[in-house]
């Protein structure tokens, strides 16, 4: 391989070659099942090297952070894969070939931001991500509700990079290095420079990552896409950005109070209410979902504020969970309709299609945290995480906001419980795919959940060599620019 | 020693058999054959266990240790005392009451119904015999879901909102515990060094008085809750009546009780300075309850309700005795838990068989039940008195010994609390005069009276309460729980790491 090419993810190489051939094949013969197989094995490939290291260098960080992440990142991509294959609303109005030109690309990305050690290509990978989401959103594009929902998105993306961008040119100002990192790590010069510069930053990626007060485009475009889009949105994307937000505070010391540390707390309360409150009032489960994830980003950031050992962890370990609990959510309302994801659609769902209703059952039990699904190990252990670090405001939002939670997942349940509707469901059997991933999600909720271990590694995560990133020769960071 | 996991793992797979076949076979008696066939393997269980550990040298009866998260110091680690000996029988006798009564005439998907129950019950049995707090925890956390789904599907006419005030109340408490086992788990390890879950290590934790009063605090929410303490209690009376009679009989005369053993296990013996100095406040509340619970009972109408206020007063005594401070105290706290799971058991076994006949709870409707449903009344009779503490009964020994122990400490509330007992006579009395005395109207239908089933099964239930009262010496002797700084002699073989 070529020296340039050396220090690149074997992954982000594996799925950008992946991209290339699927775009070669939809220009030699449009064929739904050539692209899925490709897509799928391109996602295959790229979850084999991810194990395989690379150079090192001033622009990737390829450890044991972003293998974990991208990990979770193509195993979710394979989710929503399953899901969309044979899924009617992706293709009503169009050829489905793009679909899943964009659904790699979107992968690409995400993994992209997750090795992204310098600022330029995190935002690479964020744009990657960014508009192959906009596809994706728009991509019923004769549906009105299409095009409500990608233009929302494209104007709160667009505003939210431009403002990352301007805390890059900041910190930019302030440190002369583009590294990936918050400023303040790098001894600043000037420290309201370096705190405006990470704070605009941060806004960026909240943006993004929907976080409470950031959040109100979520609700809209998850209830304008199709169902296999919403779970991109609401799981790859997120743990993406969120794995790159990790990244970002490696090097800052959180604990000590501070603007930025402030505003993170106050960000994940808020997220974690708001979050809550919003889902409540929900009849729509997409829109309920959206609720849901924005709380789970706010408990995701009791992790983020508590650096350590048992931060890194608990965030891993969280993600995953709450990843499996989102696409299985997802891929049982694309079973049970894909168009109507009113909460009456699962009225009755426990007589008519029981296995179904476990699963989600088992769903919503692992978004609730209790037990034996896997949600609950993952609650106690970003508390662990919170009571290590000692954030006791944000643990008392993480039992308000559980109790919270508990309203809606379990009306959820509540409602499958009830006697069916005269009009008993059609009996549309889950595709093939859709039930396999089913069936594995909910396998892994339960299996996880009374074996937690299994997902804990032996040595903590490490999240590379982030100081070494931070006293890189200027040599390499004038090389850069 | 394989017994103790058996006790979690032979319900839940009975339960999965229950369920598989009510589907197989609908229409059949099959869930419930097999959920009894269940209960009589968790007895054999249990006497199996029993008779093992009649000639154990230490207070420690059983033993289960396993690794489970090495990472973060969790074992699937289980103990039993003859304090979690005698609760665990008195789940087994009430599961009986449960499965043989109350959850016959479930007719709607039985197999479901038998599945929740027994999984309840194995939630039950797990919380009574962990000893890794994680392992508690889950425990704890785990009986709630299929309670929650019996009563919403099998309730009354308000189930929904009482299923979820049920839920949140103690979902709230239990996420209250989780803090402070985690916060006790890292004070361990910041002075140790060892991340560990194990009740034992964790006992011996080196803390503040100011961090020790909040860390027990949260265990004491989660087990006031529970238990139920007044102000904490508001969920109790609404879930309790909207519940199916099997649901009745097993949140009263068992998940209750879960408080009342937490609150001994977790909060006296895991914090007794912090215990010492909420110990006034602790009483104050006790006494409250008594008295308040005993009030709202005086002025029901609906039947289950009075049984359930009943209840907050008659478990104020167990708080009581709890945090008297002395052995004599927990003796009766635990005899009254014992003796309220059986009575309460059995009276809202009963109440639920009326409501099945007559189709209401409410007692102005009923009246003059003893002409016509001689064997019911007279077993309702039999267990009202048992509920008001008539001497020779359970109930009395335990209050008796609660007031006994509380003179020592505070005289006042001990004659506060005896007041409660002229009321709880009161109570009782007007519910056995509403319901089965007097006149009852002439176009009544004729109903069913007890068969020989019922009264086998209360028969033995009112033999039980006789004998420990006439005799309460065995169950007395067991129940001095065990201080977890006494390591038990089965587990140092086994790599035991208590304080010392």
């Amino acid at each position: 391989m070529m020296p340039t090419f050396s220090a690149l993810p074997p992954s982000v190489v594996v799925l950008s070659l992946g991209t290339m051939v699927l775009m070669l094949a939809i220009t030699i013969k449009r064929s739904e099942i050539i692209d899925a197989v490709l897509t799928l094995l391109t996602l295959l490939v790229a979850l084999a090297v991810l194990p395989m290291g690379a150079a090192p260098s001033a622009l990737f960080a390829v450890d044991d952070w972003h293998r974990f992440s991208s990990a979770l990142i193509i195993l979710s991509s394979i989710g929503v894969l399953a899901m969309s294959w044979r899924d009617p609303t992706v293709r009503e109005a169009h050829a489905p070939d793009e679909f899943y030109l964009l659904l790699l690309m979107s992968a690409l990305g995400a993994v992209l931001m997750t090795a992204g050690r310098n600022d330029i290509t995190f935002f690479i990978g964020l744009e990657t991500l960014s508009l192959s989401l906009l596809g994706l959103i728009g991509y019923r594009q004769h549906r009105i509700e299409a095009g409500e929902a990608a233009m929302k998105y494209v104007v709160l993306s667009g505003v939210s990079s431009a403002i990352l961008v301007f805390g890059f040119a900041l910190s930019y100002a302030e440190t002369g290095s583009l590294v990936f990192a918050a400023p303040h790590a790098l001894h600043p010069v000037e420290p309201l420079l370096a705190a405006m510069a990470t704070v605009l930053v941060m806004t960026g990626m909240f943006f993004k990552l929907s976080a409470v007060p950031f959040h109100t485009w979520l609700a809209d475009v998850l209830e304008g896409t199709s169902i296999p889009v919403a779970a991109l949105l609401s799981v790859v994307s997120k743990i993406g950005l969120f794995a790159a937000m990790l990244r970002y505070f490696a090097g800052f010391d959180l604990m000590t109070p501070g603007s930025v540390s402030d505003e993170v707390t106050a960000v994940a309360l808020l997220s974690m209410i708001g979050g809550n409150l919003l889902a409540i009032g929900q009849t729509d489960l997409k829109r309920m979902l959206a609720g849901s994830s924005i709380a789970h980003i706010g408990y995701l950031m009791v992790a983020l504020l508590a650096p350590g050992a048992f931060g890194l962890g608990s965030a891993g370990f969280y993600l995953a969970a709450y990843a499996a609990a989102t696409i299985g959510a997802f891929a049982i309302m694309e079973a049970v309709s894909p168009n109507h994801t009113h909460l009456n659609s699962l009225q009755g769902l426990f007589r008519t299609r029981p296995a179904l209703a476990l699963g989600m059952a088992v769903m919503m039990a692992s978004l609730a945290g209790i037990p034996p699904a896997v949600g609950f190990f993952a609650k106690v252990y970003v508390a662990v995480a919170g009571v290590s670090a000692h954030r006791d405001l944000l643990l008392a939002g993480l039992i308000v906001g559980s109790v919270m939670g508990l309203f809606y997942y379990l009306r959820v349940v509540r409602v499958m419980l009830m006697p069916a509707t005269d009009e008993v469901s059609t009996g549309r059997i889950a595709a093939p795919g859709n039930a396999v991933l089913i069936s594995a999600l909910a396998l892994v909720t339960l299996v996880l959940g009374v074996y937690p271990s299994l997902l804990i590694p032996r040595n903590p995560i490490h999240l590379g060599a982030d100081v070494e990133a931070a006293t890189l020769p200027v040599s390499t960071q004038t090389a850069i620019r | 020693m394989i017994a103790l996991p058996c006790l979690v793992i032979v319900p839940l797979v009975g339960g999965l058999l229950a369920w598989i076949g009510g589907r197989k076979w609908p229409g059949t008696r099959v869930p419930w054959i097999a959920s009894l066939a269940t209960l009589c393997v968790m007895t054999a269980v249990l006497l199996d266990v029993t008779i093992r550990a009649i000639g154990r040298p230490g207070p420690w009866l059983a033993h289960f240790s396993a690794p489970w998260i090495p990472s973060l110091g969790i074992t699937l680690r289980a103990d039993m005392d003859g304090l979690s000996l005698v609760l665990l029988w008195l789940t087994g006798v009430l599961s009986f009451i449960c499965v043989l009564l109350a959850s016959r005439d479930e007719t709607q998907r039985p197999g479901l119904f038998q599945f929740l129950l027994l999984t309840t019950i194995s939630g039950v049995n797990g919380v009574f015999i962990a000893t890794d707090l994680f392992l508690f925890l889950f425990f704890w956390e785990l009986m709630l879901v299929p309670m929650y789904i019996l009563i919403v599907l099998w309730g009354h006419e308000a189930r929904e909102a009482a299923a979820i005030k049920f839920f949140l109340y103690t979902q709230g408490g239990g996420l209250l515990m989780m803090l402070s086992i985690l916060g006790l788990v890292l004070l361990h390890y910041r002075h140790t060094g060892v991340l560990t879950f194990d009740y034992f290590a964790l006992a011996g934790t080196a803390m503040s008085g100011r961090a020790s009063i909040l860390l027990m605090l949260g265990f004491f929410i989660a087990f006031a809750v529970k238990l139920p303490v007044v102000p904490l209690h508001v969920w109790l009376p609404d879930t309790h009546t909207q519940a199916p009679t099997a649901g009745s009989v097993l949140l009263a005369g068992i998940l209750l009780k879960t408080g009342g053993y937490g609150l001994i296990r977790f909060v006296v013996l895991l914090f007794p300075d912090a215990t010492a100095q909420i110990t006034p406040l602790a009483m104050v509340l006790g006494v409250v309850g008594i008295l308040y619970g005993a009030w709202l009972s005086l002025v029901q109408t609906d039947l289950k309700r009075l049984i359930a206020y009943s209840s907050v007063s008659h478990l104020g005594f167990v708080l009581l005795g709890v945090f008297s401070g002395s052995t004599l105290g927990i003796e009766g706290a635990v005899m009254q838990m014992v003796a309220h799971g059986l009575s309460t058991g059995a009276l809202f076994a009963i109440a639920g068989s009326l409501q099945d006949n007559l189709h209401t709870r409410d007692m102005r409707r009923m009246g003059g039940l003893w002409g016509v449903l001689p064997h019911l009344s007279a077993t309702g009779l039999f267990f009202a008195f048992a509920s008001l503490g008539l001497p020779g009964m359970a109930n009395f020994v335990g209050e008796f010994l609660v007031l006994l122990a509380v003179w020592h400490v505070s005289p006042v509330i001990a004659v506060l609390g005896a007041f409660g007992l002229v009321l709880s006579a009161v109570y009782s009395l007007t519910m056995v005069g509403r319901v089965f005395m007097g006149t009852r109207s002439s176009d009544a239908p004729r109903l069913p009276d007890f068969g020989f089933r019922q009264m086998t099964v209360f028969g033995l239930t009112m033999a039980v309460v006789v004998l420990l009262g006439l005799y309460p010496r065995p169950v007395l002797d067991l129940v001095h729980p065990t201080r977890p700084d006494v390591v038990s002699v089965l587990s140092q073989s086994a790599g035991g790491n208590g304080p010392g």
